[in-house]
């Protein structure tokens, strides 16, 4: 085997391993939204394991298709997830709590 | 020296800054001038606007008609003691209070009222010891010092926009209409009507905007071709001139702009690795069968600026898993936590301290914990400190043992409501 092939293997298992994480934290973040009991501890699955999960897709995109030419594009795209995400999810806490929204607690009997 | 000392003995030598509590002291003990002025003293927020100079005028001549006691011209910081350039902002403020001072006291020689020369002439720099927030925070300082001076009226210059690079939600007339203050905007003529939310324009924020998007455009389209080159210079042209007074707060500056840039820079690995950290064990607690989690709702006072310094600690924390950024109200973060391990890393207040590095450098961030500075506090569950400031509305959730009082929940005050739920979580253990 080559150098070339070496690294083009490597190249291939880096982005199945990323793919896989990726995979890994958007499973991990709808397990979340469907057992954890209100909407402010779901809204904290649904945006940040989200995020952790885009963010490894878009690794993958990136190195797939090389940091050059749109793999810069998907590091802007990651960019503007992580600024776009937390906002988002703050907005959706921000008006449960100002619906008088409180927040679950254990014992609390409402699932 | 502009604090004439028969108004209050105690301060004669005092610097004029005005401390708060000494002047209180001074008011407490002095009420010789009520006898001779008829009314009290005048308090004039300032700011270097356009419309400074007649505002000015306008209550030399008005409190020298109405024989009020003193002229007070008061700066409120935008600045917080022992940041990076506050002694720079602190003297810019000097420098426009005592230009101030000087415009009243010559309108007050000019005046043909009797009672001008009577009037007294004070400065004042209220507010540098924290970050203030909104006009809230603005009203509670003015309350103070008028309190302390036994002032009764607060008189605004119209252009008059409290700390520059703050965008008021609320503004400051209507804050101060809940005070016992009487409030008055000078009938001066304002040159141009801004809009609300909207910051000056400067040629930097312009530039800074411009190449912003121009280079943005750039890197999405092709940089070395003339079509994308001259399309992004007119995209960018669009931009800044409709968005520069919007979108930046504050002129970008040499070097503080550039070396925020880097230090943001630094700072992505770290949130980065805090991210992956924090949703390691976040991704624990979910799939685990018995799924442990203890979500309670906590309360911290965190000491950035407003706008961008709090935006970026607010967003990193929503962003770390296990912590959620529900409100800011002021500097005060109401932040919801899923696990106890998340909210001890929030209450350690590393987030906090990049944020100060960031943007105030190295040096700011060295500051005690929030927990040392005794700045938290967890508002439910078992170790509850504080009551949840929460109005349980109607239809708003109310567990079964507290249904029967679901009626008095519509009037009742929210705190009684919250200390329910919080005695009931603890008799249940």
């Amino acid at each position: 085997m080559t150098a070339a092939a070496a690294t083009e293997t490597a190249r291939v298992w880096l982005v199945v391993a990323l793919t896989l994480l990726g995979l890994f934290f958007s499973f991990v973040s709808m397990v979340g939204v469907l057992r954890l009991p209100d909407v402010y501890s779901r809204a904290h699955t649904a945006s940040q394991a989200d995020t952790l999960g885009a963010g490894f897709g878009l690794a993958a995109v990136a190195i797939t298709v090389g940091l050059a030419g749109a793999g810069f594009k998907s590091v802007l795209l990651l960019f503007f997830i992580f600024v776009t995400n937390p906002t988002a999810a703050h907005a959706i806490a921000r008006a449960a709590f100002e619906e008088g929204i409180v927040p679950w607690i254990e014992g609390d009997d409402r699932r | 020296m502009w604090w004439v000392a028969d108004a209050d003995p105690a301060s004669g030598g005092d610097d004029p800054d005005g401390d708060a509590p000494d002047a209180a002291a001074a008011a407490a003990d002095s009420d010789a001038t009520g006898a001779s002025g008829s009314a009290g003293a005048v308090i004039v927020p300032v700011e270097p606007s356009s419309t400074l100079r007649s505002t000015v005028a306008h209550v030399a001549e008005a409190a020298a008609a109405d024989g009020a006691s003193a002229i007070h011209l008061v700066e409120i910081a935008s600045w917080r003691n022992g940041d990076p350039e506050s002694e720079e902002r602190a003297a810019a403020a000097e420098r426009v209070l005592e230009r101030a001072a000087a415009w009243t006291t010559a309108d007050l020689d000019d005046s043909e009222a009797p009672a001008a020369p009577d009037v007294e002439v004070v400065t004042a720099v209220l507010g540098a010891d924290d970050y203030l927030f909104g006009a809230d925070d603005y009203v509670r300082v003015l309350a103070e010092y008028a309190e302390a001076n036994d002032a009764d009226r607060v008189v605004l210059d119209p252009e008059y926009t409290p700390v520059g690079n703050t965008t008021l939600l609320q503004p400051l007339e209507f804050a101060l209409s809940n005070t016992p203050l009487s409030v008055e905007t000078a009938p001066v003529d304002r040159p141009t009507r801004r809009e609300r939310f909207r910051t000056e324009a400067t040629t930097g924020r312009f530039v800074a905007l411009f190449g912003l998007s121009l280079a943005f455009y750039l890197l999405l389209g092709n940089p070395t071709y003339w079509f994308d080159a001259v399309t992004g210079v007119a995209t960018a042209a669009i931009v800044s001139i409709t968005l520069s007074r919007v979108s930046l707060d504050s002129n970008p500056a040499i070097p503080r702009t550039p070396m925020r840039i880097l230090r943001g820079l630094i700072y992505v690995p770290v949130l980065l690795f805090e991210i992956l950290k924090a949703n390691l064990v976040v991704a624990r607690v979910i799939l685990d069968p018995r799924m442990p989690i203890e979500p309670t709702m906590n309360r911290m006072r965190v000491i950035v600026g407003s706008g961008l310094p709090l935006m970026t600690l607010a967003n990193s924390i929503t962003l770390t898993p296990g912590t959620l950024t529900v409100r800011a109200r002021d500097s005060d973060l109401y932040v919801h936590s899923l696990v106890p391990w998340a909210r001890e890393g929030l209450f350690d207040g590393s987030l906090e301290r990049w944020t100060r590095f960031i943007y105030y450098g190295r040096r700011s961030a060295r500051l005690p914990t929030p927990r040392e500075r005794d700045d938290v506090a967890i508002l439910q569950g078992p170790d509850a400190t504080e009551e949840l400031p929460i109005a349980a509305a109607a239809g708003g959730v109310v567990d079964a043992s507290d249904a029967a009082d679901g009626i008095d929940a519509a009037d009742a005050s929210d705190g009684s409501i919250s200390s329910d739920d919080a005695s009931d979580e603890v008799t249940d253990r």
